[in-house]
């Protein structure tokens, strides 16, 4: 019941070259909006960026956006995963891309949420973390293109 | 023109590039990266100019510490997006999307040589003034709006099929992703 469910929503999604295509453009849109606000946070953590400025400043400044960012890509993903929900669930960039995502989010909101909002922290931590942080929204990115070359 | 393309297309670099396996999607991958992470910086730009964010920031801050960032970011993103091109030169050439980009970052060019001069050389004139000036205003909306132009034409691309190969360009429309 469930598949067939499914399938009906991917034959609505595919009926039009548009939905697909119209999504993925968002998708791709909202991730440079999404990552890019964070790698500036990141950035600062490497000690270059916004001048003038402290990584608490510029994780303040950018954390709305930032969900508003994130918000568009987790809407229009679910659009192109039900395009073809077999296809994706078997693919293995897919899965890693997930992993990736997974980790990339969870990462974000605790380690380098609360090293970026501590100016105290040691230069040392300050850099491993901009480097994992992204490490991991690249990996996001690999993942996420290599689904087309699986 | 379209001899051109199938010259760039038939380099042995190019060539590699599209036959090869794991290759492509790398430089596709590290296209898509830079757009990702620099791509970010430019609305961080255009959203300062504009007044809607980073208000607590001078703009000659954002514009002095971002620009060598965007420039190393744009630097990588069009090597890679030369690459990709190249090795699909010639079916790019039928590609009405491709153009359209095209089009656009002809736009983006232009609208450097405008402003460069009027807003991004001089930002701290911008803070001087007790209100955002129009012209950096108006920076800020084109850019977000060219730079959106180029980021959707750049992915329809790969949607595009032309209806009848009439020439052969050793390439089929499917492999363009």
């Amino acid at each position: 019941m469930l598949l067939l469910q499914v399938d009906s929503i991917a034959d609505a999604l595919n009926s039009s070259d548009w939905i697909f295509a119209t999504a993925e453009c968002c998708h791709i849109a909202a991730l440079a909006w999404s990552i890019g606000m964070t790698a500036a946070v990141d950035y600062k953590l490497l000690g270059f960026g916004i001048q003038r400025s402290t990584p608490s400043k510029v994780l303040r400044d950018t954390t709305p956006w930032t969900i508003l960012g994130f918000a568009v890509v987790l809407l229009s993903g679910p659009i192109l995963l039900l395009s073809d929900v077999r296809m994706y669930l078997h693919n293995p960039s897919f899965r890693f891309k997930m992993l990736a995502l997974a980790l990339a989010i969870v990462f974000n909101f605790t380690i380098h949420w609360k090293v970026a909002d501590s100016d105290n922290v040691s230069k040392p931590v300050q850099v491993i973390t901009a480097i994992v942080s992204l490490a991991l929204w690249i990996s996001v990115i690999f993942g996420g293109l290599f689904i087309a070359f699986a | 023109m379209i001899e051109l393309f199938e010259w760039l297309q038939s380099l042995s670099f190019m060539t590699f590039i599209r036959e090869s396996g794991v290759e492509y999607p790398i430089v596709m991958s590290t296209h898509l990266t830079c757009i990702g992470i620099f791509g970010g910086l430019i609305v961080i730009t255009d959203l300062r100019l504009l007044g809607l964010a980073f208000r607590d920031q001078t703009i000659a801050d954002i514009v002095n510490g971002l620009r060598w960032w965007k420039r190393v970011g744009f630097i990588v993103m069009f090597a890679m997006g030369f690459t990709l091109f190249g090795s699909k030169a010639a079916e790019y050439y039928a590609n009405p999307f491709f153009w359209v980009k095209m089009s656009c970052l002809i736009l983006v060019l232009i609208h450097a040589l405008i402003f460069r001069p009027l807003v991004y050389n001089h930002p701290e004139q911008l803070d001087a003034t007790p209100v955002i000036p129009t012209r950096a205003k108006a920076a800020g909306a084109l850019s977000l709006i060219l730079w959106t132009a180029v980021l959707c034409n750049g992915r329809l691309i790969g949607y595009y099929e032309a209806p009848v190969q009439k020439r052969s360009f050793g390439v089929s429309s499917v492999e363009l992703k």
